[in-house]
């Protein structure tokens, strides 16, 4: 007979699992990993557009060499960066994944501030057009990072709240996720600094 | 007989009241803009297009919906309130929730007045065809020329215009969605059985206790794993348990009589489920998602 019960508590166990959140963590744990793909994706997709639209400045404004080579490397920094998903959970990666990112975004900034200096450039069909994609990509990436928060929010949550915090800890071993930091949004909010 | 720490689930009631009480007290999301209604394919809040351009081109946005299943919608807004243009649009697309669920095929073209800026929202499924520099061209080449000569119903007329041809003919009928289902069912089947034996044998091997406190137990326990298909599919598999076990020992062994008790403890204790979606007749979302696809412009 004790057997029996035995079997009756692991199939207790098993349903109190599902009671205390084990599949919810599970979800969110991939929906938090789907939404990073989605930012690194976005970012991705902005360091392609950058070495046209630097070829594209250069042909109208080629001495303003320190913005140009200020793209150039803040994109080799920001690309130079292997994205893993071991970073998720590794605070120091994902701090400087966000610091290179933002970096570039800066960078870009002051691209496009000087490029008001050149009618002749902002005129240019190809120069507008590699503008628009930028800007939907900058857009994109608004949007998956708000995602990306929200998701992570829900998952860190989760994670502590206390019901769950348990299966979390104990059998799952998940621990709470970095976000992108307030002091980040700030940064790339910030307008780029325009020099004459 | 769940862990425990379950129980604490209480608890979490309070904490989300706070919670939503402090978002209440946010002067900022106060002055959010509120996302209108969606009351049809065009929402001229602005009052800026001729009753009659309206309905013509809410028809031919709906022959179009009706050809390729894409859904267009356009938002005309006396101001934006301060709310950059992006963030609003994107707010309000996802709200309407344009296009189909499954395909994300929706697109929203939203104009702003007062602040003389514009935007088209396009949905997932769209940015291939209706690219961020496809939209950038519309808005550049089509709408803000004449919105610039003041000719507003005009620029709406050519902008939505582009916008179709440019989508037309991408979308293929989505195939019909049975097998789809069929496959949702006969996991949730899975799940129902697997519940109903796990509950049953539960029921069934535990020597000791009442008749109804096994059945209920029993039922709990298919619940739990029930559930895991829908939580409707869990009570209706629960109740199956019940009834079984029921059965089974009132055959076998002694036991008090005390007919539906469990299924009235059941009905109340899992009482009301959340009803499907209304149909408010005219137009609605069909559940499309953007991701922030588009571009933005202004005249």
């Amino acid at each position: 007979m004790g057997r029996v019960y035995m079997i009756v508590l692991g199939v207790l166990m098993t349903g109190g699992l599902w009671g205390c959140g084990y599949n919810d963590l599970q979800g969110l744990d991939e929906d938090t990993k789907a939404a990073w793909s989605e930012v690194v994706n976005q970012y991705q997709r902005r360091a392609d557009l950058i070495p046209n639209l630097v070829a594209t400045v250069k042909g109208y404004a080629a001495h303003e060499k320190e913005t140009l080579e200020g793209v150039v490397q803040a994109r080799a920094q920001a690309t130079g960066i292997q994205v893993t998903p071991e970073m998720l959970k590794d605070p120091a990666a994902f701090e400087q994944f966000q610091k290179a990112q933002a970096g570039l975004t800066s960078a870009l900034g002051r691209l496009i501030a000087i490029a008001e200096n050149y009618p002749n450039l902002k005129a240019d069909q190809n120069f507008r057009d590699l503008q628009s994609q930028l800007e939907g990509t900058e857009n994109r990436i608004t949007v998956a990072r708000k995602r990306y928060i929200d998701r992570v929010a829900e998952y860190n949550k989760m994670v502590r709240y206390f019901p769950t915090n348990l299966t979390a800890k104990f059998i799952l071993h998940l621990d709470e996720r970095p976000n992108f930091s307030v002091a980040d949004e700030k940064a790339v909010a910030k307008p780029p600094e325009v020099k004459f | 007989m769940m862990p425990l720490h379950c129980m604490s689930r209480v608890w979490r009631e309070p904490a989300r009241l706070v919670v939503f009480l402090g978002f209440l007290l946010n002067p900022l999301l106060l002055s959010a803009l509120d996302v209108p209604p969606l009351t049809g394919r065009i929402v001229d809040l602005a009052g800026a297009l001729p009753a009659h351009d309206a309905e013509q081109l809410s028809a031919r946005l709906e022959a179009h919906e009706q050809q390729t299943g894409n859904q267009v919608a356009v938002l005309i807004l006396p101001s934006l309130e301060g709310e950059p243009v992006e963030e609003y649009s994107h707010r309000v697309a996802t709200t309407w929730r344009l296009g189909r669920k499954e395909t994300d095929n929706g697109v929203l073209l939203l104009i702003a007045l007062k602040e003389r800026k514009l935007r088209i929202e396009v949905g997932y499924g769209l940015e291939g065809t209706l690219t961020d520099l496809r939209s950038a061209h519309i808005i550049r080449n089509e709408i803000v020329p004449r919105f610039k000569a003041g000719d507003i119903p005009a620029g709406v007329r050519a902008g939505t215009d582009a916008i179709l041809q440019t989508i037309e003919g991408t979308y293929q009928a989505a195939e019909s969605p049975t097998r789809d289902r069929q496959l949702l069912q006969s996991s949730a089947f899975q799940y129902v059985i697997i519940g109903v034996f796990v509950g049953f044998l539960a029921g069934l091997v535990l020597s000791q206790g009442l008749r109804r406190a096994r059945a209920l137990l029993g039922a709990v326990l298919t619940f739990m794993v029930a559930q895991a298909a829908s939580i409707l599919w869990g009570v209706a598999a629960a109740g199956l348990t019940a009834v079984l076990l029921w059965m089974a020992l009132s055959a076998k062994g002694p036991g008090r009589r005390r007919g539906f008790d469990d299924w009235t403890w059941y009905r109340s204790s899992r009482g009301g489920w959340s009803g499907g979606s209304f149909d408010h007749g005219g137009f609605s979302g069909g559940g499309g998602d953007f991701g922030g696809g588009g571009a933005s412009g202004d005249w």
